[in-house]
């Protein structure tokens, strides 16, 4: 019995000396992959060395259900006190009420101001001239290579990098000369929505054709057509997989059987973690070549917000332990770089150990090419664009529906939900 | 008395309303509204439905659900029926065959998708030895492919479900007296008779009772489908549930979601209902 009380009583202590001396501040985030390994791990730094607040992190399930959850949760007022968010899907979230404006005295009372962030990202994160979510990164595509292969055919440049790739005749010529020489599968691919709509978007957009969404009209025309039919074409000449689940598609290229891949900056700690056990050749990542006119890629940013409760608004001693976070997390966001990710942090990305960090510095220029998803309430990630992408498109090409039919049914079933 | 036993009966009833009952209420209101996925909508009428019948993905979507539940029912209870007719006749080695037959059914759906997806995916997968002989030597990705895609869905299914049917059927046949099958031998009929005159009549409570609960069970057809094909390609593979998730949870158009709920639901009340006097007839014949 006394050991029952005595236990009782270090119990309620604990609690009660942890509420008066610490600050809980319940974060929910999506990143589950290598990045989120190393979000947890600047969670822990951020706790190590604020003993005044203990930041709570619970990982959710990425895309769809995270924002199920989050769109639900706060209006019931059981929402976490920071969330994570993509720029690309606040067009929904912004209209619901779920996003806490942010002030720009808020913001001083940190350190931080918005001018202290890429311009680009500022805009995608403002409504109504209202500042909503705080970016952490700009997050894009890039063209991940085997150097041994391209050096082996003569695509890799005194620099070092690969040369000759510019021009959507050039490049294929690229996979042509690599499949000849080397027997290998040139260029890999998922062909899941969203890897297809990052590759599709970004050539789309070095046409500069304007918005791929106006209002509720869907800009499938012929610029859309071209990166679509590259893709096809491709397949049919047996430079690109036919068909390529996202981890298959990485492990085709890790695995040395395909000498280049598409996919997003964030696998690069999947790159740096085989080539750091000796399990990765030389390996390297550029910014996509310019195919057409002018350089572009799609990107994206994740952001920190803070939900609006509108029966229990947040209390002023919350909110300066959210504002000291996300500062905390911006200010230290090389390590989030560390995750193939550009920091939105300006001077983080101006520090002389950012300009030094390797791939990052390589595919730098990112942060000027950015293009952002269309702002609709369809757009974003794990929407319904990305959904009929994976629907219409990427069947298509796998040739399985000619592009031009493909495209009207992309067209007009986007165009149905508005 | 009258108060012992609505005190026993509390339990359930009051959870059944607030869990069951109530909910489902809710669906029926909230799909005359235009709610998003939390708060409350205004009254709209009957302005879902009218939209329901003008668009096609709706329309696409139950065509889709009718074309499963067409390539899943049958053959879950036939190839049921066909496991259980032949684990019945084994006797020490019983056992370990009807738990290596039972053993999917035991799987939850995620794994069992992982499963497929692994052993189809097209660049890696084993069953594309056999997956290329029908797309001349090339690989052929199944779940990517608008011809392949459902059939494969349901294919997934019957091997994932069809171990509890064929215990139905094992119970069912268990329960038929031995005596018939002895008088039947004694007057030399051969197998087939015997299972056209006695196996097949007796079995048909049985039968129709899994034809049933299948029926309910593959209109609700959802998981498969949104972990193997999302809907596509092509919307091959939308079915109605799924439909009513992307509205719900994807757009947060909690009205218009609701309104093809209640499609589905009236879908699964008539054909149940269909079904259940079909299959009597089919009793009183027999």
């Amino acid at each position: 019995m006394r050991v029952l009380k005595h236990l009782a009583l270090v119990i309620i202590f604990a609690l009660v000396g942890s509420s008066v001396a610490q600050v809980n501040v319940v974060w929910w985030d999506f990143l589950g992959g290598g990045d989120g390994v190393r979000m947890k791990a600047m969670i822990d730094q951020f706790n190590a060395e604020h003993p005044d607040i203990n930041i709570v992190g619970t990982t959710l399930e990425w895309g769809v259900p995270y924002y199920t959850r989050v769109q639900t949760a706060i209006p019931v007022g059981e929402g976490p006190d920071i969330m994570t968010y993509h720029s690309s899907r606040m067009p929904l979230g912004v209209p619901s009420g779920i996003f806490r404006p942010i002030s720009d005295d808020e913001l001083a009372s940190v350190g931080l101001s918005t001018d202290d962030y890429f311009p680009a990202v500022v805009d995608a994160v403002t409504y109504d001239g209202e500042f909503m979510c705080v970016p952490l990164d700009i997050h894009s595509h890039v063209l991940y290579y085997n150097r041994e292969i391209l050096d082996s055919v003569g695509l890799i440049g005194d620099d070092g990098l690969p040369t000759g790739l510019d021009g959507e005749e050039n490049f294929t010529e690229a996979l042509r000369l690599i499949q000849a020489e080397t027997g290998v599968l040139p260029f890999s691919i998922s062909t899941d929505g969203g890897s297809v709509w990052r590759f599709v978007y970004s050539l789309y957009n070095q046409q500069n054709p304007g918005p791929l969404i106006d209002g509720t009209t869907v800009n499938a025309g012929e610029e859309l057509a071209r990166p679509v039919q590259l893709l096809a074409d491709w397949v049919a000449e047996g430079l690109a997989p036919e068909n390529a689940e996202y981890p298959a598609s990485i492990a085709l290229f890790t695995s040395g059987q395909a000498a280049m891949h598409v996919n997003g900056v964030w696998e690069v700690p999947t790159m740096v973690d085989l080539a750091a056990s000796g399990d990765l050749f030389d390996w390297g990542a550029i910014a996509y070549p310019v195919f057409y006119d002018e350089p572009a890629t799609w990107a994206d940013s994740h952001c920190f917000g803070i939900p609006n409760d509108p029966r229990n608004p947040i209390s002023g001693e919350k909110l300066d332990a959210v504002l000291t976070v996300i500062a905390w997390m911006n200010m230290n966001s090389l390590a989030w770089a560390g995750a193939g990710h550009i920091p939105a942090y300006l001077p983080v990305v101006e520090s002389e150990e950012y300009q030094n960090l390797e791939p990052n510095a390589t595919y730098a220029v990112l942060a000027e090419t950015a293009t952002f998803d269309p702002v609709s309430r369809i757009a974003g990630v794990a929407s319904p664009l990305y959904d009929a992408i994976d629907n219409y498109i990427a069947p298509a090409m796998n040739g399985l529906l000619p592009v031009d039919q493909a495209l009207e049914m992309f067209k007009m079933d986007l165009e149905s939900q508005f | 008395m009258w108060r012992d036993a609505l005190l026993l009966v509390a339990p359930f009833t009051i959870l059944y309303i607030i869990f069951f009952l109530y909910p489902t209420a809710r669906v029926f209101e909230l799909s005359f509204t235009n709610a998003p996925l939390i708060g409350e909508g205004s009254y709209v009428g009957l302005a879902n439905y009218e939209r329901l019948m003008n668009d096609p993905l709706f329309m696409r979507s139950v065509r889709n659900t009718m074309y499963f539940v067409l390539l899943s029912v049958i053959p879950n209870t036939a190839v049921g029926l066909i496991l259980a007719l032949m684990v019945v006749r084994l006797k020490r080695l019983r056992p370990p065959v009807l738990a290596a037959f039972f053993l999917p059914f035991m799987l939850p759906v995620s794994v069992v998708t992982l499963i497929w997806l692994w052993m189809v995916d097209s660049n890696y997968g084993i069953l594309q030895y056999i997956l290329t002989y029908f797309n001349n030597g090339r690989p052929l990705a199944v779940f990517r492919n608008p011809d392949w895609a459902m059939p494969m869905v349901a294919l997934v299914t019957v091997w994932w479900t069809v171990g509890f049917n064929m215990l139905l059927f094992l119970a069912g046949l268990q329960g038929i007296s031995k005596e018939y099958y002895e008088a039947a031998s004694l007057d030399g009929a051969t197998r087939t008779q015997v299972f056209r005159f006695i196996t097949w009549p007796l079995l048909w409570p049985i039968t129709a009772l899994v034809l049933t609960l299948q029926l309910i069970a593959q209109l609700k057809i959802f998981d498969q489908v949104y972990l193997l094909t999302g809907g596509g390609p092509f919307n091959s593979t939308i079915v109605m549930l799924q439909y009513v998730y992307r509205e719900a949870f994807q757009q947060f158009r909690g009205g218009y979601a609701s309104a093809i709920s209640v499609s589905l639901f009236l879908m699964i009340f008539v054909l149940s209902i269909v079904q259940f006097l079909v299959l009597r007839g089919n009793r009183r014949r027999a």
